[in-house]
């Protein structure tokens, strides 16, 4: 066990190396400066300033290996184009908001999309089922700018009962986290139905049918407990995207989180912000994937060499 | 079996299920106490007491003068900083006093005179040294500042700007000491300029020239600009600054005229998207929207008493790579092809003026400058675009247009595709994202680029500061279009002290660029204009024609 | 793609496939034509299934007839009749510009598809090949390829697309593609390893190499009528993906050069005029949102079609 926990980490360090190093290489070479915001021209010599107080004029490799430190020792460097702030304060200010942005929708998800894929197992090729997989996967389907929009017209434009904007009070969550979860709720039903409708064909469900069990007892005992804990743990990565992929959101939102920075990073060449969010976001996958298959291999043996 | 892997999601899933609706309540009820007595128009019973709300385009990328570049960090500086001067009324926008109540010009020197009673927020005096220590920290090679090229006219500057800060620092402090900039007392400032630059004074109303606090700046280092490091002299001051979401300013009580600041507190409400923007006004959530709104919605939102609409001194052209089409015919021919007051009342009908010339209408003697150029049209001139499209020998079919992906600029480029289609071009647009655009614009331009995309608004109201976009080797001249006559008819400009004098130079000059007998290197399009909604309690809201908001005159209640 | 369910599920389907092809073991040519024959059966029971196939084919069909019978040039500028309401003569009404919605949203659509079906085989190919590799040559080989795919398992598309399509510096059809690869291939490529391996080992492989048979023989005859189920339910499963990833991209100003569109930047010029023109964002959005829904309908139907046992359960 210890040897597969030390393999583990070990294994993410030059994972994370590539990781930075790809992020880097792209970035690189997409044409473009960070340091022209504005239509002025910016003088030969103000771009060598900048390129040298930014450390642009060294080397590719040289840049490279000073990242790998700074980003060993936790620190992300300065932004290069909100030129007041470093990569560590973005990241601390604007984290948390995306993170409880997602998180939130992901509960609201969860507790919304499970529900719907238990019904419609249940109910599989009925009229209930069909019903409750229009109505889910209908929360993929609609873009989510679409709802947004809708949400933002209805709600907070013409009924007033939610603030239009911004992330403070709680009353302004309520709408961007509608709007964020119904793309993860499909995905919820979606795999909760599949998983019971499994479930629902192995043996020993249809051996404690065949006893004489009651139905009700047989899905809660049987069914449920096998199909729910490896739809919600194959969720994990989701949390991922809805940490730093609700660009569009936050963005129709005003929402001050991380993901908007992620995408007008990349189209302001804010190169350190970039590689900062990247790295950071693959540390956390890193871990959590890790700490998924350590639990796995704590749980059931088997699967401890199988996933190494 | 695996009992225990069954109990924890099934009750975490619960927990989390009635943290949310708790939390969902607790907004229902906070909403409630919302907005409910605005109307559609924008006004809000429930701002009181001088706090104005304001919904600004974007996070201001930063607050210390030397640095600030755009339009929103602009806005926020100059209301919490005093600058050189301030700009006096249009149409002659004359300097007026500020930090500098009075000033001599002899030659090529500027004395300003400081008045003695602006002091910094941490009780500070703010002095000539103040001004020298800032001044020479924007020209710094060190601080890496765009706007450094603002302080070229003066002597040295461009020099020590230029120098390259290694182990040969010492060039580099020599260079420093050569700058022009000195304090012959605490209260005077003296500048020697390259030439006389009769703009000067306007100029110095631009951000970059407003001093910073050396104390906070030294002790803070780039962390100066946040909340309570920020040590400023203005109207206002920082209080708050949420990034990416809000900032709060209120009123500085030891600003040197505080009395006529009417506001208490203004607080600042990030919202980028412009459809948000509309509806948080709608909602009254905010009581004036700075961020603008989507053109398509222009037609309605004129209708209500919020609208309000002001000058600028800005212009949207399209410019051509004299080096792919060539032929100054062709550029005519599609210079006269643009329908502008089709494109002005249908896509962008914001009040925004046709171009008939690249100098704007509102900068000081356009009469005069654009009297010779009555070639273009508002709008277009089909005809006329055909015959001069027959003269060309060589025509090139296939153009390809770049613009950025910004909001607006696709509608324009889409309806002059078509109204260039007339004259038999096959026109290909290309839309990429803002630093990629910098990179195909050059200068030079890649040769794939027939024509471009662009705009200027002025630094301070000479004509010297559009026209000198095109000269030779100028950074802004995206157009390979490089005439000698031009540049030294502009060269006599910066030594011309008589106004009359000046604007026949520049006469001349534009001639040379949009007339009949031009070259035609760009067709202008628009003059810009601002509008903004504001709500009916909002009083004096005011923009002067290069976008600096003055929040010193604004009321509300 | 965007949150990759499609992927997870694809996963419960091998492992169903992978038990259920043990029972056809012998005579692998008959089986397979009585698997796909019942399997034809089973869908065309399905009713949800078989709406969701014909909502689709009537998409195809709008999309690819309807620009060659409307009289309008879909790019042609004309502000006397612009924001006409829905007509006879203009059935979704007209844009700003005058231009018939109708026939743009068809075209729209025959970019969006395109896309989507473009961009779905594209990250089949290179998640086979990544998967392939990497379950074929296992040792530290795989346990590299794996950890690598951890790290990027997850992190959001958006920023790589964008990223991909500005080193393009154009953005046209193909580098929309590439760019929507780039950001997805590697939930595919996790899914295609588990695949092959699990192919590799099972019975009929090995047993028809031990009589013997040529790579060929086992590749066509065993391994590829095996997967080919999965592999059509895969497309219908990554298609809303690809398509909702390619509206996100062009919501955001990166969609193809105007003035041709696609459904998304259709969508994103509805976007700028919902207040005063409500329904040029709600025709594209609602394009898209059928286009999704059928093909996830059709592979759920396929899916149980090809599974017999699920099918029991009703």
């Amino acid at each position: 066990m210890l040897k597969f926990v030390v393999r583990r980490v070990l294994w993410t360090i030059p994972i994370i190396l590539l990781v930075i190093f790809m992020t880097f290489w792209m970035m690189r070479a997409i044409k473009g400066s960070p340091f022209r915001r504005t239509e002025r021209a910016v003088p030969a010599a103000v771009m060598a300033n900048l390129d040298r107080k930014f450390g642009l004029d060294k080397p590719w490799y040289v840049q490279y290996g000073k990242y790998v430190k700074d980003v060993a020792t936790f620190d992300l460097g300065p932004s290069l184009v909100l030129r007041n702030q470093n990569v560590n304060d973005i990241v601390k200010q604007h984290f948390p908001v995306s993170a409880e942005l997602g998180g939130f929708a992901m509960l609201l998800a969860i507790v919304v999309g499970v529900p719907l894929g238990i019904l419609s197992a249940l109910r599989a090729n009925r009229v209930t089922d069909y019903i409750a997989m229009l109505f889910a996967n209908l929360g993929f389907a609609i873009p989510s700018f679409l709802v947004a929009t809708l949400l933002i017209y209805e709600f907070a434009a013409q009924l007033r009962w939610f603030p239009t904007n911004g992330w403070d009070t709680a009353s302004s969550k309520v709408l961007p986290v509608i709007a964020l979860s119904l793309g993860p709720l499909t995905y919820f039903a979606r795999i909760v139905r599949g998983q019971m409708l499994e479930t629902l064909q192995q043996d020993y469900v249809r051996t404690a049918k065949a006893k004489g069990l009651r139905w009700k007892r047989v899905v809660v005992v049987h069914v449920l407990r096998n199909s729910l804990i490896p739809a919600v743990t194959a969720a994990g990565p989701l949390l991922g995207f809805l940490v730093t992929g609700s660009f569009i959101i936050e963005n129709i939102f005003s929402i001050p989180g991380i993901g908007r920075y992620y995408v007008t990073s990349v189209s302001g060449r804010d190169y350190s912000t970039v590689m900062g969010i990247t790295v950071l976001l693959s540390i956390l996958i890193i871990v959590a994937n890790m700490i998924v298959d350590i639990l796995y291999g704590f749980l059931d043996p088997r699967t401890r060499d199988a996933r190494t | 079996m695996r009992k225990p892997r069954f109990a924890w999601p099934l009750g975490l899933v619960a927990v989390l299920f009635i943290a949310l609706v708790a939390a969902g309540c607790g907004g229902g009820g906070s909403s409630g106490s919302g907005n409910n007595n605005a109307t559609t128009t924008g006004g809000n019973a429930n701002a009181s007491g001088g706090t104005i709300r304001i919904a600004i385009g974007s996070e201001p990328p930063s607050l210390d003068p030397g640095l600030a570049t755009d339009t929103t960090s602009a806005f926020v500086v100059l209301n919490t900083n005093v600058p050189i001067v301030y700009l006096g009324p249009a149409p002659d926008l004359k300097p007026e006093p500020a930090l500098a109540q009075s000033w001599d010009t002899s030659g090529n020197t500027v004395t300003l005179h400081l008045r003695k009673d602006v002091k910094w927020t941490n009780g500070q005096p703010v002095t000539a040294d103040d001004v020298v220590y800032s001044w020479l920290r924007t020209i710094s090679p060190q601080l890496g500042a765009d706007y450094a090229y603002q302080f070229y006219g003066i002597k040295g500057a461009q020099e020590y700007n230029s120098c390259k800060p290694s182990a040969a620092n010492k060039q580099c402090d020599a260079l420093k000491s050569k700058v022009g900039i000195t304090a012959p007392d605490k209260y005077t400032v003296k500048v020697d300029l390259t030439s006389p630059q009769p703009w000067f004074l306007q100029q110095l109303s631009h951000t970059s020239f407003i001093p910073v606090n050396k104390s906070a700046v030294e002790k803070w280092g780039n962390k100066w600009t946040e909340p309570g490091h920020y040590v400023t002299d203005g109207p206002f001051k920082l209080t708050q600054w949420q990034h990416d979401a809000s900032l709060t300013l209120v009123k500085n009580p030891d600003y040197y005229d505080a009395s006529t600041v009417k506001l208490q507190t203004v607080k600042l409400n990030i919202i980028t998207d412009g459809s948000t923007a509309e509806q948080a006004f709608n909602a009254g959530n905010v009581d004036v929207n700075e961020t603008g709104w989507p053109p398509s919605d222009t037609a309605r939102i004129k209708n209500t008493p919020a609208y309000q609409q002001f000058p600028s001194l800005g212009i949207y052209y399209y410019g051509f790579n004299v080096k792919t089409i060539t032929d100054v015919n062709q550029r005519k021919a599609m210079a006269l092809a643009i329908d502008r007051k089709t494109i002005v009342d249908h896509i962008t009908q914001t009040g925004q003026v046709p171009a008939t010339a690249f100098t704007p209408k509102g900068i000081p003697g356009a009469a005069t400058i654009n009297s010779e150029s009555t070639f273009l049209k508002p709008t277009a001139d089909m005809t006329l675009a055909k015959q001069y499209m027959s003269k060309v020998s060589n025509p090139v079919k296939n153009v390809t247009l770049i613009f950025n992906n910004a909001p607006g600029h696709k509608e324009i480029a889409t309806a002059i595709q078509a109204q260039w289609k007339q004259l038999g071009l096959n026109v290909t647009l290309k839309q990429q994202d803002w630093p990629q655009f910098l990179k195909f614009l050059g200068p030079p331009p890649d040769p794939s680029v027939g024509a471009f995309r662009m705009g200027w608004i002025a630094d301070f109201p000479d004509d010297i500061n559009f026209l000198s976009i095109f000269q030779c080797g100028s950074g802004n001249n995206y157009t390979n279009w490089c005439n000698k006559q031009y540049d030294d008819l502009l060269k006599k400009a910066t030594a011309e002290q008589d106004q009359a004098k000046r604007y026949d130079l520049y006469k001349q000059a534009e001639a040379m660029l949009t007339s009949k007998s031009g070259d035609m290197p760009i067709a202008p399009i628009y003059w810009y204009t601002f509008a903004y909604q504001v709500a009916q309690n909002v009083h004096g809201w005011n923009t002067n024609p290069m976008d600096e908001i003055d929040l010193r005159k604004v009321s509300i209640g | 793609m965007v949150l990759n369910p499609q992927n997870e599920e694809l996963r419960e389907l091998t492992v169903a496939r992978e038990r259920e092809d043990t029972t056809f073991e012998a005579g692998a040519a008959i089986a397979q034509t009585s698997l796909w024959r019942d399997a034809a059966r089973r869908f065309a029971h399905n009713r949800a299934a078989l709406i969701a196939l014909f909502a689709f084919v009537l998409m195809v069909l709008y999309v690819v007839i309807v620009p060659f019978v409307m009289p309008y040039d879909p790019n042609a500028v004309d502000f006397s009749i612009s924001y006409v309401n829905p007509t006879w003569a203009h059935p979704f009404g007209t844009d700003e510009f005058g231009r018939d919605l109708f026939l743009r949203t068809a075209l729209g659509g025959r970019i969006s598809i395109g896309i989507g079906f473009a961009g779905t085989v594209a990250i089949m190919v290179v998640g086979i090949l990544y998967g392939a590799i990497a379950g074929f040559v296992g040792g530290w080989l795989d346990n590299a390829m794996m950890r690598f795919l951890d790290a990027l398992y997850g992190l959001p598309y958006l920023p790589f697309a964008i990223i991909t399509l500005a080193i393009f510096g154009t953005v046209n059809f193909w580098t929309m593609v590439v760019a929507l690869t780039v950001a997805s291939w590697f939930t595919t490529a996790r899914v295609m390893r588990g695949q092959i391996i699990s192919l590799k080992e099972n019975d009929y492989v090995r047993a028809a190499r031990a009589v013997g048979a040529r790579w060929y023989r086992v590749l066509f005859r065993h391994l590829l009528p095996n997967t080919l189920g999965v592999v059509i339910v895969f497309v219908f499963l990554e298609l809303p993906g690809v398509v909702l990833g390619e509206a996100f991209l062009s919501f955001l100003g990166l969609g193809i050069n105007p003035p041709n569109a696609s459904w998304g930047s259709l969508a994103q010029d509805g976007y700028t005029q919902y207040l005063s023109h409500p329904y040029i964002i709600v025709i594209p959005s609602v394009a898209i949102a059928w286009l999704i829904l059928s093909a996830f309908f059709i592979a759920d139907g396929l899916r149980d079609a090809l599974d017999p046992r699920t099918q029991a359960a009703a």
